[in-house]
């Protein structure tokens, strides 16, 4: 009986030897109550929709929109200046460490690894009924269509860029070459196109996300890139864009405060004040939220400023063009904008009352009044700190009622939408692919579509510009060609894309038009306004001259990006 | 009485139990051999563990158990061979008896040589060790009263440092085994083992008197059987046990004073207010204002911080044991009261602690011990590391504050402030109604209780299971009173402070089930010790906890709080509100083979599955093997008398670290980022239309990317070793080189982009430490009145970072180092091929004496970069300092930092002194480091007129404001003083606060006295010492500072050796009591 007492005790412990062994498995396995997981987090489709609404979100920033796409669309094409910390845009000396080109490149591949996160995840949520067909298709429509866009910046401004298609990626990836990327571009619109919503079945409540229309606007877009002018045009003459978009009847409605989401807008980046709006608000903390356009304002307005004119581009508009002053402002002009008129107008601004109050001759008009004028002929407004500024300001960025700059109750930030891409720029697209596929009669009908609606009506017959930018006669515009790369310019300055289209159309098209524009030379500091008018004394008022160098077409791969992927090389001429 | 009648009733008992257990194991009797059993005693009468009792020409053996029991199975005729290390070996003849008991006799040689040491999962004679193992007992412990088991180690094991990084109550301690092992934050921690308990963490809840011995496991080969926890050394404890010869009660009691510490010698009101008129006029641009009564300095009143928040120390020590028992049942009951006021204001560590430890030898094959200790604890340290340095700073003056008093505090309990209305003060508080005003609870309860059951299936082969519990409970709350003191005497609106009430639970219950398998046995000239087991592990945490402003000053209920806000979690492992899960489940194994007492060869392996881990890649195994020879047993080598014993020991493996990694990071996790209308935000307008506002709706995104490929940190270590004896023993000498490669640090570094991250946290990096240890110990009994005996340890270290990750060649100071001020944000650097947390600045060139000087510079800088024309700043004047330009380019910018110097030490060590003659004895224990270099934020501050982070001004150093540069007084060593130091640089990291940290500290000196027996007896008492003994009495250094031993400031290897007023050490005098019953 002992014995087996003890066998039995002696049992029990080996048994007992290999308990722990045989632990179930889940014993390693433990849930994760603290942070929200996959699996825990997409099991409603709202959460879901935040999936594809995060990646919207990475473009509320401003380093990206304005110090980067911002800057290369118009810095670079000597049409604006850079007054303050980033005058290095101005003669093209811009170098891999500038700090908002590692936000252009950061926020670009965050919101496509967003987006390639999202695909699993929306088909999941799909297949186990969290959201229903039709959502998850037009929410992976939104994904390809974030993705492909923001490829479509990426490659514009740097070239080649590394292709990240899936969910899980070390980041090494080397760069692809320019074309790959764009043939990513029309695969994601194409995939896009047949999943988003059409523009007229988008709901109310959902304007501001991506349509069908919009991902043929980019696809043609991209396919211009890859010279596949044909396809383009297929894409340009989709009915989801000419059926559902127009041009609005004034040219100067379309960037009004009060027609954001407007039927010209293709895709525009929505921004709404949220908290505060003097610098604790938007900028300082991140730069997202609210949006920042009275940085492009006069100095003797909003007490900072950063954005001004080339006075050559407001001599370049022909007469009678209705852009002119709703493109750009200058001594002796009013705001023709209407949403600013009916604030008051430029005399309604706090800084210009207290200046005038003060007796400062800056804010006295040309009739002895306060003034409303961007400075006077005679007293141009070049900077209160110093005379450092053309006199000549951005009226695209000024339209917001509600800002009062730097001045004031500090109203900076403020929540105007930024369009990236609107219909006029199809038009003036297709007449390029047009010209290229030998249908220039076509073309020209494209480009005064978008003329006529410049010129009130109809426009000359004659394309010429007002003057050269030394104020010497110009010559008619006769080239099919120039007159799209003219009207690129008219029409989409101070916008997201000139210089991206000028670069587009090809090798060495970009600095021969800036210099044709500008006479552009070896200078690289402000040369004096040569043409005669209000800012004509002979100083330089930050009126560069630089010619585009070569390689400098395309921004350089952050040297930071380089530092963390040595798999990356730096584009030439950096 | 009650006792011995306890004791009594077990006698009675025992005669039957004993009957039962030879009934018991008749079991295995063979045919034609008969069981026998008998006990091994030492001369002392103790049971001798281990010896070996084999039936002489025969394969027939055993070994005797841990109270020196053997069994075997005999034939009916031949001789019992009785052998043992140390002791002479015995023969009895068997005849027909069936019990053999035997007295081994001592031999004089090698006694101190049969040590045990605990390996983990079982125990090795010291001189049968294959991997490298440093011991300390009890005797040793006792030596210096110290708070915690982790001072207990300093400066006793080759190898091991230990630093106290500051002197508060409680302890604030680094033990580093080996070397940096880890750059991640609290990566460097040992494992601890108490009573066969697997613990990370400190572990100051442990009574340092119930401690038995310590041996700490240093090597792969030794530490693998911990595997994945091992990389940084495993720490064994085991605490006093019962005995089986009787009672014994004592009862260790001391008392001790600690003096108030070395002050800073800053200015008075006096010299400060001369001080601010000078700078106040020397100040062109008027960027300081002063306040009008600071014009006066005769009539300023003194406000001496230093004296007011430093005080005498105050420490009570009673430690009661009862350890007793028989051959069956032994126990050994322990009660201890620790009690620390410390000597910054404010700061106080209370501990009680419980104990029992009971062993039972239930059968003959089966015996038990349970092991309980609770622990009591109630510490705080509202004002202590980081914060002090304030003392030094604050403007010695409070005039024109208070209207009620200018004092810090008057003797009605009114505490002056700061004048409110003057920028340059009206931040800073006084220190005194901080901390007597706030209230503080930090307490905590303790239990760790484990049970084994051993059984023995057949001699050498045993069953072994062992569970246990540790449980841990915490409750802390902070209460500060609201502040309007400046509105009711100023009239400033609201208050300049609202009241605060913050509490925090943390309960933490965890569970070890481990199971053992053994064979230990002998075969002729083979001897194999085999041990495998399986182990399970489960903590559960749970925290709770917020803060908010308290309706009024009772209140105490978190519910009834304004503005709550609740803890947050960080996946590093809280606080937070909720609970976290982890848990370990290994197998392990490790075979020795001996052969002929000569050569020895062990091999280990443990695989670890930890929860920290993706499934599938949870799982880490860890082999090492280790090799020894014991020449000394070799013919050539047996009749050499002058070498008593010599061996060579040389092992290799790899160990594991999981410490640094926290919980999920391995997981994805998704987040909806920040509030609507904040950066940092994932959601988005939609439905806007003209100029309407649209509606936000959230967004979600990958807030930590799946790492799926998450694992440990790896440890790859040679050690190649040797133990020597000589003079008959008395001089034992160990050396031991190691290589030890550390790699996968798990760090948050930034990442490219297209990852979709900014930063990953990743497995990155390699790290190698390699070093010389040392150790010597010396015992001689000159003669029957007087003892003397040394020990001495040494270890020389070199640490390097050997890789990091692609695009990066360093890492700056990561962590929360509080030390202000411009150009202060990095302050190390750790560079591949370099030791980390190498100290990172300015190299400096001493002061600028003229104009001139500074414009020939700035003439070069402009010819090299019109840009921007000057050689430091455009500020730079003469009495600035002058900073080298390192990399030639007529300039001083951020690139012109360099390496300053390392805070590794290149040797540290101790040594221990010994001497007893008759009744009185004497200890004389030293502790020093050499070669390291310590970073003395504290003397930038006191070279600092302006205040080092925000608006304001401070207090300098009498030395300073002497010798400071003048147009007079042309100091190329003290820069002069303006208010906007921040512009020219003066204060920021450079050579001109690098000190050397080399140190040699009398840590303890200890006089006793035993009172003779013939007195004692009369007491009915065993023994009575009394002693008198005094800590730090005195340090030998170059640094500057208040105390050079300045340690790993939050367990973290980049932000090592900075001095930034510390808690300052001071000298103790202690009077104690050991009683012995």
């Amino acid at each position: 009986m002992k014995i087996l007492t003890y066998k039995i005790a002696i049992l029990a412990l080996l048994v007992c030897l290999f308990m722990p062994i045989s632990c179930t498995k889940s014993f390693l396995t433990q849930t994760n109550t603290f942070q929200s997981t996959a699996a825990g987090t997409f099991t409603t489709s709202s959460s879901v929709v935040g999936l594809v609404n995060a990646i919207y979100d990475s473009y509320q920033n401003a380093d990206l929109l304005k110090k980067s796409m911002w800057y290369y669309a118009n810095f670079q094409t000597h049409d604006w200046f850079n007054y303050g910390a980033d005058i290095v845009w101005n003669n093209y000396q811009i170098n891999s460490n500038f700090g908002a080109l590692s936000t252009f490149w950061n926020n670009g591949y965050i919101a496509i690894a967003r987006a390639n996160a999202a695909f699993g995840i929306i088909a999941t949520a799909k297949a186990q009924g969290v959201v229903t067909p039709a959502l998850a298709d037009r929410l992976t429509g939104e994904a390809y269509f974030l993705r492909g866009m923001t490829y479509y910046y990426l490659a514009g401004a740097f070239g080649g860029v590394p292709l990240e298609l899936n969910a899980i990626t070390s980041g090494l990836t080397p760069r692809s070459t320019q074309d790959q990327v764009f043939t990513q571009v029309v695969a994601d619109m194409q995939k896009a196109e047949g999943l988003l919503l059409s523009k007229t079945t988008l709901p109310a409540s959902e304007l501001g996300r991506a349509t069908k229309g919009a991902a043929y606007g980019y696809e043609g877009a991209a396919q211009m890139w890859l010279k596949n002018y044909a396809a383009a045009l297929t894409a340009f003459n989709n009915p989801e864009l000419t059926a559902n978009y127009h041009l609005l009847p004034n040219f100067v409605t379309v960037h009004e405060f009060d027609h954001q989401n407007n039927d010209e807008s293709l895709f525009e980046i929505q921004f709404d004040v949220q908290g505060s709006q003097s610098w604790d608000g938007g900028w300082q903390n991140g730069g997202e939220v609210a949006w920042i356009d009275d940085f492009s304002w006069p100095e003797e307005v909003d007490n900072f400023g950063y954005d001004y004119g080339n006075p050559g581009l407001y001599l370049s508009y022909q007469p009678g063009d209705t852009r002119k002053l709703v493109t750009i402002i200058g001594p002796g002009d009013s705001s023709l904008s209407p949403g600013i008129i009916k604030r008051g107008g430029i005399r309604s601004y706090p800084e210009v009352i207290s200046g005038f109050a003060a007796n400062n001759p800056k804010y006295i008009g040309s009739d002895g009044k306060i003034i409303n004028t961007v400075g006077t002929l005679t007293n141009p407004w070049y900077g209160v700190s110093d005379q450092l500024r053309s006199g000549y300001y951005c009226a695209k960025k000024w339209r917001d009622p509600t800002l009062t700059g730097n001045s004031g109750n500090q109203v900076i930030f403020g929540s105007q939408n930024q369009i990236l891409l609107r219909y006029a720029e199809i038009l003036l697209d297709r007449a390029e692919c047009k010209i290229h596929t030998g249908d220039v009669a076509g073309a020209m009908a494209d480009i005064a579509l978008v003329r006529n609606r410049a010129f009130g009506g109809t426009a000359p017959a004659v394309m010429q510009d007002g003057a050269n930018y030394d104020g010497s006669p110009s010559t008619p515009i006769t080239d099919p060609m120039q007159m799209v790369l003219s009207e690129y310019r008219h029409e989409l300055t101070g916008e997201y894309s000139l210089f991206f289209n000028l670069r587009r159309a090809g090798p060495g098209v970009a600095a021969a038009f800036i210099h044709n524009a500008y006479g552009t030379d070896g200078t690289s500091t402000p040369q004096p306004n040569p043409a005669p008018g209000p800012t004509h004394d002979g100083k330089a008022h930050g009126v560069w001259r630089t010619a585009l160098p070569a390689g400098r077409d395309l921004l350089p791969i952050p040297q930071v990006a380089i530092g963390l992927n040595p798999n990356l090389t730096q584009n030439p001429g950096y | 009485m009650k006792k011995l009648l306890f004791f009594k009733k077990l006698k009675r008992i025992q005669g039957p139990i004993l009957l039962f257990i030879l009934l018991l194991s008749g079991f295995n009797a063979l045919a034609q051999n008969k069981a026998i059993n008998g006990k091994v005693s030492g001369e002392d009468g103790l049971g001798l563990p281990g010896v070996s009792v084999k039936v002489k020409g025969t394969t027939i053996g055993t070994l005797t158990d841990g109270s020196g029991r053997y069994k075997i199975s005999v034939p009916p005729t031949g001789t019992l061979e009785f052998s043992y290390l140390g002791y002479t070996t015995s023969e009895l003849p068997i005849g027909s008896d069936n019990i053999y008991n035997i007295t081994l006799a001592a031999t004089t040689k090698q006694l101190n040589e049969v040590t045990v040491v605990s390996i983990g999962y079982g125990n090795s004679k010291k001189t049968d060790l294959t991997g490298s193992i440093s011991s300390i007992n009890a005797a040793t412990i006792a030596k210096v009263p110290v708070t915690t088991v982790e001072q207990a180690l300093q400066g006793r094991a080759a190898g091991v440092q230990v630093t106290n990084n500051d002197a508060s109550p409680g302890g604030n301690v680094t033990v580093l085994v080996r070397g940096t092992g880890s750059l991640a934050s609290g990566g460097n921690n040992p494992l601890y083992i108490v009573d066969g308990y697997p613990f990370q963490g400190g572990i100051n809840n442990i009574n340092p008197s119930d401690i038995a011995s310590i041996d700490v496991l240093k090597d792969a080969s030794a530490t693998a059987i911990y595997g994945i926890r091992a990389a940084n050394g495993v720490v064994i404890i085991n605490t006093k046990r019962g005995r089986k010869d009787g009672v014994q009660i004592s009862v260790d009691a001391y008392s001790a004073f600690q003096s108030k510490p070395k002050e800073y010698k800053v200015l008075n009101a006096f010299d400060w207010g001369t001080l601010a008129n000078q700078v106040a006029a020397a100040d062109l641009q008027h960027n300081f204002t002063e306040l009008p009564i600071w014009k006066t300095p005769s009539a300023l009143t003194n406000a001496d911080w230093q004296n007011a928040v430093y005080r005498v120390g105050q420490t009570q020590n009673y430690s009661l044991a009862i350890r007793g028992g028989n051959e069956k049942v032994q126990s050994a009951v322990s009660f201890g009261f620790y009690d620390q006021k410390g000597i910054v204001l404010g700061s106080y560590f209370k501990r009680l602690t419980l104990g029992v430890n009971l062993d039972y030898q239930a059968k003959s094959w089966l015996k038990s011990a349970t092991n309980v200790k609770y622990t009591y604890q109630d510490a705080n340290n509202p004002f202590g590391t980081g914060s002090l340095v304030q003392l030094s700073q604050l403007v010695p003056t409070l005039d024109s504050g208070n209207k009620v008093t200018n004092l810090i505090k008057d003797n009605k309990g009114n505490y002056g402030f700061y004048n409110p209305q003057n920028t340059y003060v009206a931040k800073y508080g006084n220190p005194v109604f901080t901390i007597e005003q706030n209230q503080y609870q930090n307490i905590t309860n303790f239990l760790l209780a484990n049970s084994s059951l051993e059984a023995t299936i057949f001699d050498g082969l045993k069953v072994r299971t062992n569970a246990g519990v540790n449980l841990s409970q915490y409750s802390g709350s902070f209460y500060q009173p609201q502040d309007d003191r400046s509105d009711q005497q100023y009239g400033l609106g609201g208050a300049t402070q609202n009241a605060f009430y913050s509490q925090h639970l943390y309960n933490s219950f965890e569970w070890l089930w481990e199971n053992t398998l053994s064979y230990d046995k002998q075969f002729g000239k083979h001897a194999i010790n085999f041990i495998a087991g399986v182990s399970a592990q489960k903590t559960t945490n749970d925290f709770m906890g917020g803060s908010g402003i308290p309706p009024n000053s009772s209140i105490r209920d978190l519910s009834q709080v304004s503005n709550l806000k609740l803890d947050g979690y960080n996946s590093s492992g809280g606080p937070g509100n909720g609970q976290t899960i982890t848990t370990l489940e290994s197998q392990f194994a490790r075979l020795t083979y001996k052969y002929g007492d000569k050569y020895l060869i062990t091999g280990t392996v443990r695989r670890d599955g930890s929860s920290k881990f993706d499934v599938g890649h949870q799982y880490g195994v860890f082999p090492t093997g280790a090799v020894a020879w014991k020449a000394k047993e070799e013919n050539f080598l047996k009749d050499v008398n002058w070498l008593n014993d010599l061996k060579f020991r040389g092992s290799y493996g790899k160990v594991g670290n999981q410490g640094p990694i926290g919980l999920y990071q391995y997981q994805a996790a998704f987040s909806t980022g920040s509030a609507p209308a904040t950066s940092g935000n994932l959601g988005y307008p939609f439905g806007k239309n003209g100029s309407g506002n649209g509606t936000y709706q959230p967004g979600d995104a990958e807030a930590q990317p799946a790492n799926p490929n998450l694992r440990w940190e790896t440890d790859y270590q040679t050690d190649i070793g040797m133990d020597a004896a000589f003079l008959k023993g008395e001089l034992n000498v160990t050396v031991d080189y190691y290589h030890r490669k550390s790699k996968d640090f798990l760090l948050n570094l930034a990442a490219p982009a297209q990852s979709g991250h900014l930063s990953l946290t990743q497995n990155v990096g390699s790290m190698l430490n390699t070093g010389l240890e040392f150790a010597l110990n010396y015992n001689h009994q000159v003669n029957k009145d007087f003892h003397f005996g040394t020990a001495l340890t040494l270890s020389f270290i070199k640490n390097k970072l050997t890789s990091l990750i692609s695009g990066a060649n360093f890492v700056t100071n990561f962590g929360g180092l509080s030390v202000a001020g411009i150009g202060w944000s990095t302050f190390t650097e750790t560079n591949i091929g370099q030791p980390v947390g190498e100290f990172y600045g300015y190299k400096t060139n001493g002061i600028f004496q003229t104009q001139a000087q500074i414009d020939a510079l700035n003439a070069t800088a402009a010819a090299k970069n019109p840009s921007n024309p000057y050689y430091q700043f455009a500020a730079t004047a003469p009495g600035d300092r002058y900073f080298v330009d390192t990399k030639g380019d007529g300039q001083v910018t951020t690139n012109s930092q360099v390496s300053l110097g390392s805070p590794i030490p290149k040797f540290f060590g101790g040594l221990n002194l010994d001497f007893s003659y008759k009744n009185w004895d004497f200890n004389a224990y030293f502790y020093g480091v050499y070669g390291n270099k310590i970073l003395n934020y504290e003397e930038s501050s006191l070279e600092s007129f302006q205040n080092r982070s925000f608006v304001g001004v401070e207090n300098v150093s009498q030395d300073y404001f002497k010798n400071r540069w003048t147009s007079t007084n042309p100091s190329n060593k003290y820069a002069q003083a303006k208010y906007n130091d921040d512009a020219v640089g003066s204060n920021v990291p450079s050579d001109r606060w690098i000190e050397d940290g080399s140190f040699l500290k009398l840590k303890n000196l200890t006089i006793g006295y035993t009172i003779p027996t013939d007195v004692t007896k009369k007491l009915f008492v065993k023994k009575i010492r009394i002693y008198g003994a005094t800590q730090n009495l005195f340090t030998i250094t170059k640094y500057s500072g208040l105390d050079p031993e300045i340690g790993l400031q939050n367990g973290n290897a980049t932000q090592n050796g900075v001095d930034s007023g510390t808690y300052p050490s001071s000298k103790y005098y202690t009077i104690g009591l050991n009683l012995t019953f």
